[in-house]
């Protein structure tokens, strides 16, 4: 078989059956944000915004490099922002000013007299 | 799910683990930035994200231990959790299913060893057992379980008899399994608590069997 034969018939997520490394039994407890998103993603699901199928292959839709490259979390959060966009839900742009914004409340407030949002 | 705090008061201020200087991180900002804009659009609520965390804190492989110990001593609940786990677990448990999804409990015998797995990602029963360990989600176990899982197992310290059969199964988006362990002989005595404390997570996921002292010396 040839190197695209593979590429077409195995998406990034589906390494089933396939040799691997052996189980580093590995584990931590999840970030702050990590557990938000993970909340985020379970809240997209109620609204039936995104649902878990459509998260899965939003994931898989990065592509080889960043499903190999990101962590877990993420590839959710930025699957969510791209399938937001597709959907007409957010533009990019949004979020780009929204992320500006986030940004300015740390680099704003480096005297420590907090004006941030509470953060879980 | 611990919380990943030395200290246990309500969260109102920001915390030196958000990162260098306390700048959150890319990907931590574009969280919070997609969240903040899904509530300024009331496309969900601003208190929804934190219930959602206490609800996904409350639920930890103790749930799953007491459904497994309830299992071994209540023959009548056992063959009502295997013929429908979702619903036997919501009418006795009270637990709520809040990802849509139904569970299908696999009962280990002297005949059969099961194993889960997610092979395209990291599906999992979530509303009894909490988030997977980090080793669920990654490539080699997804990977290798469906098509060697005795050396699978052989990693985790389990040899399950060459006459046992192992069945492996693939979890999706809509069906999540559990498995329900084989109860330890010596244990005819324990109350349910008492069996409850023997089950581990990853017994749940069958990659070991339960133990006298609920796992904790290492094999």
């Amino acid at each position: 078989m040839t190197q695209t034969e593979n590429l077409v018939k195995r998406l990034p997520n589906d390494i089933g059956g396939l040799s691997a490394e052996p189980v580093q039994q590995l584990d931590h407890v999840l970030e702050p944000w990590e557990k938000r998103c993970h909340a985020l993603a379970d809240v997209l699901d109620f609204h039936k915004i995104i649902n878990t199928e459509e998260k899965r292959c939003g994931v898989e839709a990065l592509g080889a490099e960043m499903v190999g490259k990101l962590t877990y979390y993420e590839r959710w959060i930025v699957a969510f922002a791209n399938i937001l966009f597709r959907k007409g839900i957010l533009a990019p742009s949004d979020v780009a000013h929204k992320m500006a914004e986030v940004e300015a409340r740390w680099t704003n407030d480096t005297a420590g007299a907090s004006t941030a949002q509470p953060r879980r | 799910m611990e919380s990943s705090h030395g200290h246990d008061h309500a969260h109102d201020h920001p915390h030196a683990e958000l990162g260098q200087a306390g700048r959150p991180g890319y990907y931590d900002m574009l969280e919070t930035a997609v969240r903040e804009l899904l509530v300024e659009r009331k496309l969900i609520g601003a208190d929804e994200i934190r219930r959602q965390i206490e609800v996904l804190d409350s639920r930890t492989p103790a749930l799953g231990a007491k459904i497994v110990a309830r299992a071994w001593v209540d023959p009548a609940f056992r063959a009502r959790l295997i013929a429908d786990g979702r619903a036997t677990c919501e009418a006795d448990f009270g637990v709520t299913f809040y990802d849509d999804t139904s569970l299908i409990v696999l009962e280990n015998t002297d005949k059969v060893h099961n194993l889960i797995v997610c092979t395209l990602c990291s599906c999992y029963p979530r509303p009894i057992l909490g988030l997977p360990p980090d080793w669920y989600k990654a490539k080699p176990y997804r990977a290798r379980a469906v098509i060697e899982p005795r050396a699978v197992l052989a990693e985790f310290g389990t040899v399950i008899p060459d006459d046992v059969e192992i069945r492996v199964h693939d979890s999706t988006a809509m069906v999540r399994y559990m498995v329900l362990p084989r109860r330890p002989a010596g244990t005819e005595s324990y109350s349910e608590d008492q069996l409850a404390a023997l089950v581990t997570r990853d017994t749940m996921i069958g990659v070991v069997p339960i133990t006298l002292d609920g796992g904790r010396v290492a094999r």
